[in-house]
């Protein structure tokens, strides 16, 4: 989308992501704002913008496999817990250093994906829905009956550390995930206009008729679990150094159920998207928790904590309310917005 | 071998509340196909509502039945009729993911009410064992096992014998082949919810008989979708027969590699079924295989 008067004059410019001198601007200085958002923000909204570039991470691959490949998958949390175990395991029990295990963790995550997306093969939608699910729940068994992973217990990870420089604070933390986090992005926003990203775009639209187009089935969904469940792995492995407890109840399938859900709010097949559904979520959530005590307060009959029960229904009805009103999700908004300021002044 | 008999029997008692469960889903799909998570809920918003009654208000168990069944077939019309009608004619998959996002927004419901705690219904089923052989069955459950096959059974006329389960076969085949013959699709799907959530709270109330109501009771649910899909989606029977089976792998299973593994397998065990299943024969033990055209 370029403002009025702006031309493609090759293929290149076309094709590229930046396209204007104002969009790279907007670009650099968000960039900046990012890097020195610790320096001015508060402790709170540091931790807080932690989170979302986890949970960014996770969707962004939920967005690949779903939003893109149309194969949609309801075991990224457990995707997560294999990432965060797996760097866990491998910094504690065989000395690894963090900066090799993160990507080993996203590996790993994404050699089992590749394994849950055999189904997919088979099967696809509801179907393929119930088989993630089922995977959900077998990895997180797993987790709970191995003895590396340290059963209920869980595991406690080191902070990642350099040359002697520990990690050790969510703000000291909010760099690394910072940057993981802007190359993830750049690395799906790229994929999705490579040959890859097209085929999965066929697959999703008409798999049959992709197949008949000369798009390799087999390889295709496989190779869309496996970059999927790379990010939910990272995502893990990044958490985990994070917080440093990993337990399995940290990986729920109402979690799982809460990716599905920012990226319906969000919109499927869109990579602003993710990060509105996310950002979306995730201050629903801080609007529940904040007033939730005032609630339990003025209304007795709700208990003294009902503020994980109140969040689960706020998010249950955001999702039924997007999915009645507004399938696209936020950034279809976000589309008509874009469209009408290319076109100012004009109407259409 | 009396080990793996009083296993299978356990399982089979258990599995008759998956059929039940399962059942419930499957007539949903079977004249809307739109496939419900949100089930789980209906089943532990039954068994909630009968122990308002039964153990909360204490009135007699036969009396607090009926207003369990009404509220409980209340919100099946209300989730059909706020959430999946203005769906109509969106891609079936919006519907599934509606029906999970009813299931969060329930659940916290349910959870906000049982505040961390559970509810545990008194006894109303005659107690004691009946012991048959050497095997030995709750008399409770065994009740709980012959309403199951009886409800089954009764399903089954109703869609062969009578006029509406023909409307419903009708719409389950084709939503506008059936209104130009003058089926109310709309009708066929109200009736469609208010039948399923009665059978869904007859699965949670019997549920409730033999477990506590507590914040872990909905997901049943996935239990009864997984009855469902291994059964076939279309199938009464398939999911009957899947029940069954399931209950009885389960315990079985159990009974046999808990031992060797340590324990819990019985959580993980329908799982693995489904995945199997799914691999082996995506449409079930009795489930149409659909032909996809492009």
């Amino acid at each position: 989308m370029r403002p009025c008067g702006v031309f493609d004059k090759s293929y290149a410019q076309d094709i590229a992501i930046v396209r204007t001198w104002q969009h790279w601007t907007i670009l650099i200085s968000a960039l900046i704002v990012l890097y020195l958002f610790p320096l001015f923000g508060s402790y709170y909204l540091t931790s807080f913008m932690n989170l979302l570039a986890i949970s960014v991470i996770a969707v962004l691959g939920l967005q690949i496999v779903s939003g893109y490949c149309g194969q949609i998958s309801f075991g990224q949390a457990a995707f997560m817990a294999i990432g965060a175990y797996t760097s866990s395991v491998l910094t504690i029990h065989f000395g690894v250093s963090f900066w090799l295990a993160l990507p080993l963790s996203g590996i790993v995550a994404g050699a089992v994906g590749i394994i849950g997306g055999a189904p997919s093969l088979r099967i696809k939608g509801m179907y393929l829905a119930m088989a993630t699910i089922a995977i959900h729940f077998v990895v997180i068994w797993l987790i709970l009956h191995l003895d590396i992973t340290g059963s209920f217990k869980g595991l406690y990870p080191p902070y990642p550390s350099v040359g002697g420089f520990e990690f050790d604070t969510d703000e000291r933390m909010y760099y690394i995930i910072m940057t993981v986090m802007v190359i993830m992005t750049y690395a799906a926003r790229n994929l999705m206009r490579t040959k890859v990203g097209r085929a999965f775009v066929a697959i999703r639209d008409n798999d049959l008729a992709g197949e008949v187009m000369g798009v390799n089935l087999y390889h295709y969904k496989l190779l869309a679990f496996f970059i999927a469940c790379f990010y939910a792995g990272i995502a893990g492995s990044l958490w985990a150094h994070l917080i440093t407890v990993v337990n399995a109840e940290q990986f729920t399938l109402l979690h799982a159920l809460e990716y599905v859900g920012m990226l319906i709010i969000g919109g499927m097949g869109s990579i602003p998207g993710v990060f509105f559904g996310v950002l979306f979520i995730r201050i629903l959530n801080e609007a529940v928790m904040f007033t939730s005590p005032a609630l339990a307060k003025s209304l007795p009959w709700l208990g003294t904590s009902p503020a994980a029960a109140l969040g689960l229904i706020a998010f249950g009805l955001a999702v039924i309310i997007f999915l009645i009103f507004e399938p696209r999700g936020l950034a279809h908004r976000w589309e008509i917005f874009k469209a009408s300021y290319r076109l100012y002044p004009f109407a259409y | 071998m009396i080990g793996f008999l009083q296993q299978a029997v356990t399982g089979l008692m258990v599995g008759s509340l998956y059929a039940l469960v399962g059942a419930s889903i499957v007539l949903v799909y079977k004249s809307t196909h739109v496939v419900s998570l949100a089930h789980g809920q209906l089943v532990a918003f039954g068994a909630l509502f009968f122990w308002l009654f039964f153990g909360g208000l204490g009135l007699p168990a036969w009396i607090s039945l009926v207003p369990a069944f009404v509220l409980t077939a209340l919100i099946g019309i209300l989730i059909e009729r706020l959430a999946l009608r203005p769906l109509i004619g969106q891609p079936l998959f919006a519907a599934f993911l509606m029906t999970f996002a009813i299931f969060i927004a329930l659940e916290g419901v349910f959870v906000l009410y049982l505040k961390g705690g559970s509810r545990s219904l008194p006894a109303f089923l005659p107690a004691g064992n009946l012991t048959v052989h050497g095997l030995s069955i709750p008399i409770n459950q065994l009740i709980s096992f012959f309403v199951a096959v009886l409800l089954f059974v009764s399903l089954s006329l109703v869609f062969k014998l009578t006029k509406v389960g023909l409307g419903m076969r009708a719409t389950a085949e084709d939503h506008r082949l059936a209104q130009s013959v003058g089926v109310s699709v709309r009708n066929i799907f109200s009736y469609i919810w208010i039948l399923s959530s009665l059978v869904a709270a007859v699965g949670g109330i019997a549920t409730a008989n033999v477990m506590d109501v507590y914040y872990m009771l909905p997901y049943i649910g996935i239990n009864g979708l997984i009855v469902a899909i291994c059964g076939g989606l279309d199938s009464l029977l398939g999911a009957f027969i899947a029940g069954l089976l399931l209950g009885v792998v389960e315990n079985v299973g159990a009974g046999y590699l808990d031992p060797l593994v340590g324990g819990g397998v019985k959580d993980v065990v329908a799982y693995v079924a489904l995945l199997l299943i799914l691999l082996i024969r995506p449409y079930g033990l009795f489930g149409l295989v659909r032909i996809e055209r492009i």
